[in-house]
């Protein structure tokens, strides 16, 4: 412990240089959700839009029937959370609801549809003999250190049971199930599967770049360095409408190339499985440099010396990577990953640009590519639908939350200078 | 490390003229776009995909000298230059609060900060409009730079924290023996060997402010004379009558000055991403 600050001095001098990020993150980040919770008990739909105002003469009656509270009811809370001073008479205004959690009744009904729910249970059964090779093959590994038996039968066996199983229980009906169950499961799988799909190509991708570009024998290393951020640069409003471009079924440069290879004709953006696709590689395209960039760094950090000490154990360069390197990015990695995991799921710019959330997949249903937020966005506005999706935020906000808790436990970057 | 063998170098340059022939066609193509004249987008003449065929810069001169580009640039330039400004200044503080103070509620305080992004942001946006509002702040720029800063500063404060992390307390230590305060000495010893965690800071700052559109559009909506370049140039993409070439010309006038400032400040990036304070 150095010398410093202690006693109320200390929490003096911390209060002072949080203050400004403090009152503008309660400003700006903590008041939109908690107007949003107070939005989510009300009924504002298209019908009930307008935010109720109380008529004056109203006030010595409202004071009176609220002695205590009264005047701070009416000034504070009443002209912010109007819902809460709601005289239900009046047509065309929201009014929180009764009971208040009406819309998350109506979203649970939706999450937890039977049908919906028999399909996802036999979708995860189906993959879990992954799930099996994951953890037999870390036990084998785990017992038989330092030198365990090859492991890649586990991972073999168990991908031909997905196959068995796929075709035993039914996987392609299932999958159509899901794909019909209700709208917001729906549009969460689709959010966490464009999640899944992302954060690995990132990584894998940033990984080979940072590899290549870290190497001693490369020519011009710091010219090439300076071509790979680019596209991590160019505003994405921008990238992600040229990328739009490329997609085009008839100009579209991507498939003027297919053509040569006689390959032409993909609609990309109207078949819903290559408007996904067109999704994730857009994003993979702005955000790759990130990666390579944050590896770059944390490989940097490597000691030397060990590679040379693996070196002389006689490791091969693939047990230098698993064994020396990975290891060692790990902590710089997860944080990347843990945010930009976020940022995935919170996608909107690019892919409201790309898609609009479409190609459609039938009135009232939500489009292939109508992730988390766009959907948000559409419901609030394009169908003026606040109060349910309001509700939904609420429970993607928990679920994120707890996510990152748990992230955050695992990467442990909360430790400070003096630990 | 031994000599990597000629095919792994051959390999690693195959995967480096990919990358870059990945990382470069769609700006190149822009700037195809934008030289093209007759205001197309596209050309069925597969090699004027890639090379350019006849070109005119009278698409570079519409937007310069025709069109309010210039005030749009300087609207962004001032928004994304006070957002840098009020990123990097509030940033720093709390970065130095959480890096230098042990106090009851740093930790959740961080995580807290993490936890508040797993909001849906494009939800947040009509209460945001709401306070500032009540604020006096809604349709002005002062109110959109507000907004930019709180959006940056979960990043830019851990990723500054994780950074002090990293600088030995033992210097600040010795020059608070010798009688400087805590702010003083970490001001004077610590903040300038964090220059490329500050640059970084800089550089998510000013990107903020200067790519943002969403946000921007619903916070200024309606004011033609406040838009900042992001917004202008959608607007330009959604007529109906899109002129895609200016449209290019306004798109490389916008991402030049970003591409710059990141290929110049790049050295300082691959040492300032710390986010988790790791660096040896």
């Amino acid at each position: 412990m150095g010398v410093t600050y202690r006693g109320w001095r200390k929490y003096l001098a911390v209060l002072a240089f949080l203050a400004p990020t403090l009152i503008s993150l309660l400003v700006l980040s903590l008041f939109p959700i908690i107007y949003n919770v107070y939005i989510s008990t009300t009924n504002r739909n298209t019908f009930h839009y307008q935010v109720y105002q109380m008529p004056e003469d109203d006030k010595a009656a409202f004071i009176e029937e609220h002695p205590v509270t009264g005047p701070f009811l009416w000034n504070v809370v009443c002209p912010v959370f109007s819902g809460f001073c709601c005289d239900p008479e009046q047509g065309g205004r929201f009014c929180v609801q009764e009971p208040f959690y009406e819309n998350y009744v109506e979203l649970f009904e939706d999450f937890f549809a039977p049908e919906a729910l028999r399909a996802l249970g036999t979708l995860l059964l189906i993959f879990a003999p992954l799930l099996g090779a994951y953890v037999t093959s870390n036990q084998v590994k785990k017992r038989y250190r330092p030198s365990p038996p090859p492991t890649w039968w586990h991972w073999f066996a168990g991908a031909g049971l997905v196959v068995g199983l796929w075709v035993l229980l039914g996987g392609s009906a299932a999958y159509d199930t899901l794909n019909n169950a209700g709208t917001f499961f729906i549009v969460m799988f689709r959010t966490i599967l464009y999640v899944l799909a992302c954060i690995p190509l990132f990584f894998i991708l940033g990984l080979i770049l940072a590899l290549v570009l870290n190497s001693e024998f490369l020519v011009a290393r710091s010219f090439w360095r300076l071509l790979i951020v680019i596209p991590w640069a160019v505003p994405s409003y921008i990238s992600a409408l040229i990328w739009q471009f490329f997609f085009r079924t008839e100009q579209g440069t991507i498939n003027q190339l297919l053509n040569i290879v006689g390959l032409g004709g993909l609609r990309w953006l109207l078949e819903p499985t290559l408007a996904f696709l067109a999704v994730v590689i857009v994003n993979v395209w702005m955000t790759y440099p990130f990666f390579a960039v944050t590896i770059i760094g944390a490989l940097q950090s490597i000691p030397y010396a060990l590679y040379e000490a693996a070196e002389v154990d006689g490791a091969t360069r693939w047990q230098q990577l698993f064994n020396v390197t990975l290891p060692l990015i790990r902590p710089a990695v997860l944080p990347a990953v843990v945010l930009s995991s976020i940022t995935t799921f919170q996608m909107f710019n690019t892919v409201w640009l790309i898609t609009e959330g479409g190609p459609a997949r039938g009135a009232g249903k939500p489009g292939a590519t109508e992730f988390v937020m766009i959907h948000a966005y559409k419901q609030v506005f394009q169908a003026q639908n606040d109060g349910l999706i309001g509700a939904f935020a609420v429970i993607v906000f928990v679920m994120l939350f707890a996510a990152t808790l748990y992230s955050l436990r695992l990467t442990q970057i909360t430790r400070g200078a003096y630990e | 490390m031994r000599e990597p063998g000629a095919h792994l170098k051959i390999l690693a340059y195959v995967i480096l003229i990919l990358a870059a022939v990945f990382a470069l066609y769609p700006i190149w193509f822009t700037f195809l776009a934008s030289i093209r004249p007759g205001g197309r987008l596209f050309t069925l003449d597969l090699l004027g995909m890639f090379v350019p065929r006849e070109v005119t810069w009278e698409n570079f001169s519409t937007m310069l000298f025709v069109r309010p580009f210039p005030l749009w640039v300087r609207n962004s330039l001032f928004v994304a230059g006070l957002t840098t400004i009020a990123c990097v200044t509030l940033a720093t503080s709390g970065a130095f609060a959480f890096s230098r103070f042990k106090f009851v509620g740093r930790e959740s305080g961080l995580i807290l900060l993490l936890a508040l992004q797993a909001f849906p942001g494009v939800l947040a946006l009509v209460p945001i409009a709401l306070i500032l509002q009540r604020l006096g702040l809604y349709g002005s720029h002062w109110g959109l730079i507000l907004a930019y800063t709180t959006g940056t500063l979960t990043f830019t404060t851990w990723n500054l924290k994780g950074y002090f992390d990293t600088i030995p307390i033992d210097l600040e230590e010795a020059a608070m023996i010798d009688g400087a305060g805590p702010v003083q000495s970490f001001v004077r010893i610590a903040l300038p060997l964090a220059r490329p965690a500050l640059a970084t800071t800089a550089l998510f700052g000013f990107m903020s402010g200067w790519n943002e559109y969403v946000m921007a559009q619903v916070l200024l909506a309606g004011q033609a004379q406040k838009y900042t370049a992001p917004i202008a140039l959608a607007q330009m993409a959604n007529d109906l009558n899109v002129p895609w070439g200016q449209y290019a010309a306004g798109a490389l006038l916008v991402s030049v000055p970003v591409v710059i400032l990141f290929l110049w400040l790049q050295r300082y990036l691959e040492a300032g991403l710390t986010m988790g304070g790791v660096k040896g």
